[in-house]
């Protein structure tokens, strides 16, 4: 039996001897999912504080100190709100949307780099989940996959209002990545690498907004498209389409969509700070990297509130014709001569 | 004593059996499957499974594309086209095409035994170093000099299907008039 046992204890030993990395990774998972998802409550806070001030009034400041109550009795109430679907509606696709559209969220934050690696107990940590080689395609693949819970909550609801939304989604999204990608195509061609830790080093003299106006303005604007933010809320615009895809929806599932567009909000925040921004560069100022990096991100987040309560909401056909007539060939102009420079005088 | 070494080779190998597993069931699925939205859910699960097989392999590049282009871009389409025309169960019934299924199941079948009598895979010899392979670097540097004239062609293809998405979906009917500054 002790024999057994000690060599169960060996083996342990000598996996976790091994494996010093898989564990950090596993512990740096963890930390990175907990901390995005409780930066929605704050998050949430913040939007409903800044649009009150933006629109003269005061906004929640009953629960708590300057309302710092509020996100949880806002939690609490609908974590204990009943859950209702319609008998019509698809219940297991039902229930895997709201899951689809949070998962995606916080998979795709696992390759944002937010600081310099640092040393603890010999080991160098290094502040990103995974330094993947194609990282930026990896963050435009998770955030690709993250339009089926929209389309699968509309499809599920059985819902004209739903569906509408749903549609809406998924052509929005799929018009406004393409601008997304050649906006940050021509980061990729000045940097001449996929990997988002490379873009920031690359960054540690100037941050490429001095030489990408045009590519920040695009991507900032198809990424605001892409988190179906006012102005272009269109899935769930509420005057035509009640909630758009989330109608149907309750309760926790309901915050779920909630959650997964605010976690969206960061990485998109995150993604623009990384390309344009020089990520975690500090350029002189007495701070640390990963709080320069965590201000430029606020920074990037007030302007997407101030955003929502400073533009009306946009036509749909204009939505798309917008998208396509004037982003994209702006997009493939600014790529042209990004290309053109970089092939010319460097080489 | 367990060599550390054959754990991690077997687990590694338990992994890609599970995945490859996962998507034979999930192409199975598609098939066998009567309603639409989760005929397009598993191909949808089976590109994904795929996407990790490459990953399992280290061709990181080629499984963030697949995600991207099959499991991001053209099944969204699917779903679009299934909402827009509204997926309803299809009713099972014996008939012609049931037997034209069975006989093309016999004829994969065949093809299986075909690639088992071949024998095992072996991996392909080229140039490309192994801390480049499955890079953008290596597949950029194959598509734009071996490749460069199927590629052209290829994209030549594409453009004039979508020129000719474009003619027929304009041309077909009286445009809309529309008020817009």
């Amino acid at each position: 039996m002790t024999e057994i046992f000690d060599m169960t204890w060996d083996f342990i030993v000598l996996f976790l001897n091994e494996n010093v990395p898989l564990i950090v990774g596993s512990v740096k998972a963890v930390v990175i999912a907990v901390g995005v998802m409780s930066v929605v409550p704050a998050l949430v806070w913040l939007e409903r504080r800044l649009m009150g001030r933006f629109q003269v009034r005061l906004g929640p400041n009953r629960v708590g100190p300057f309302g710092f109550g509020q996100p949880m009795a806002d939690t609490v109430k609908l974590l204990f709100k009943e859950s209702i679907i319609q008998a019509s509606a698809d219940k297991f696709l039902f229930h895997l949307a709201p899951a689809v559209v949070v998962v995606t969220a916080i998979v795709g934050f696992a390759v944002i780099p937010f600081g310099e690696p640092f040393e603890v107990f010999g080991q160098s940590i290094e502040l990103w989940g995974a330094n993947v080689n194609s990282g930026i395609l990896f963050v435009f693949a998770i955030s690709g996959m993250g339009i089926y819970g929209m389309v699968l909550a509309g499809l599920s609801s059985n819902n004209k209002y739903s569906l509408m939304g749903g549609l809406r989604s998924s052509a929005q999204m799929i018009s406004y990545e393409l601008t997304l990608g050649l906006s940050a195509l021509s980061i990729i061609v000045l940097t001449g690498s996929l990997s988002l830790i490379d873009m920031v080093q690359a960054q540690e003299a100037y941050p490429f907004i001095l030489v990408q106006p045009l590519a920040f303005l695009l991507f900032f604007i198809a990424g605001i498209a892409e988190t179906n933010r006012a102005p272009f809320d269109l899935p769930e615009a509420e005057q035509e389409l009640v909630a758009g895809f989330h109608t149907e929806y309750t309760g926790m599932k309901f915050a779920m969509f909630f959650m997964g567009e605010y976690i969206n909000m960061v990485t998109m925040s995150a993604l623009v700070t990384i390309l344009f921004l020089g990520g975690w560069n500090a350029y002189g100022l007495p701070v640390w990297p990963i709080v320069a990096f965590a201000g430029k991100v606020i920074f990037l987040l007030c302007v997407f509130i101030w955003l929502r309560s400073t533009f009306p909401r946009i036509r749909y056909d204009r939505l798309m014709t917008f998208g396509w007539k004037v982003l994209l060939p702006l997009c493939l102009l600014n790529l042209m001569i990004t290309g053109t420079i970089k092939v010319i005088w460097f080489p | 004593m367990l060599e550390i070494a054959t754990v991690f080779d077997f687990t590694r190998d338990a992994v890609i059996l599970v995945v490859g597993l996962t998507a034979v069931l999930a192409s199975l699925g598609v098939v066998l499957c009567s309603s639409p939205i989760y005929s397009a859910l598993y191909l949808i699960g089976h590109m994904i499974c795929l996407a990790l097989l490459f990953l399992l392999y280290n061709a990181e590049f080629l499984a963030v594309v697949q995600i991207i282009v099959y499991a991001g871009a053209v099944m969204i389409l699917f779903l679009f086209i299934i909402a827009l025309l509204g997926g309803k169960k299809e009713i099972q019934e014996n008939s012609f095409h049931r037997s034209m299924a069975i006989t093309f199941v016999f004829i994969l079948l065949g093809e299986l035994y075909l690639s088992a009598t071949v024998g095992p895979t072996k991996q392909i010899q080229g140039e490309i170093p192994a801390e480049m392979f499955g890079t953008a670097k290596a597949i950029g540097l194959e598509l734009f000099s071996k490749h460069i004239v199927a590629f052209e062609l290829a994209s030549g293809l594409l453009l004039v299907a979508a020129v000719g998405v474009i003619c027929l979906a304009k041309f077909s009917f009286a445009p809309l008039r529309r008020r817009t500054r």
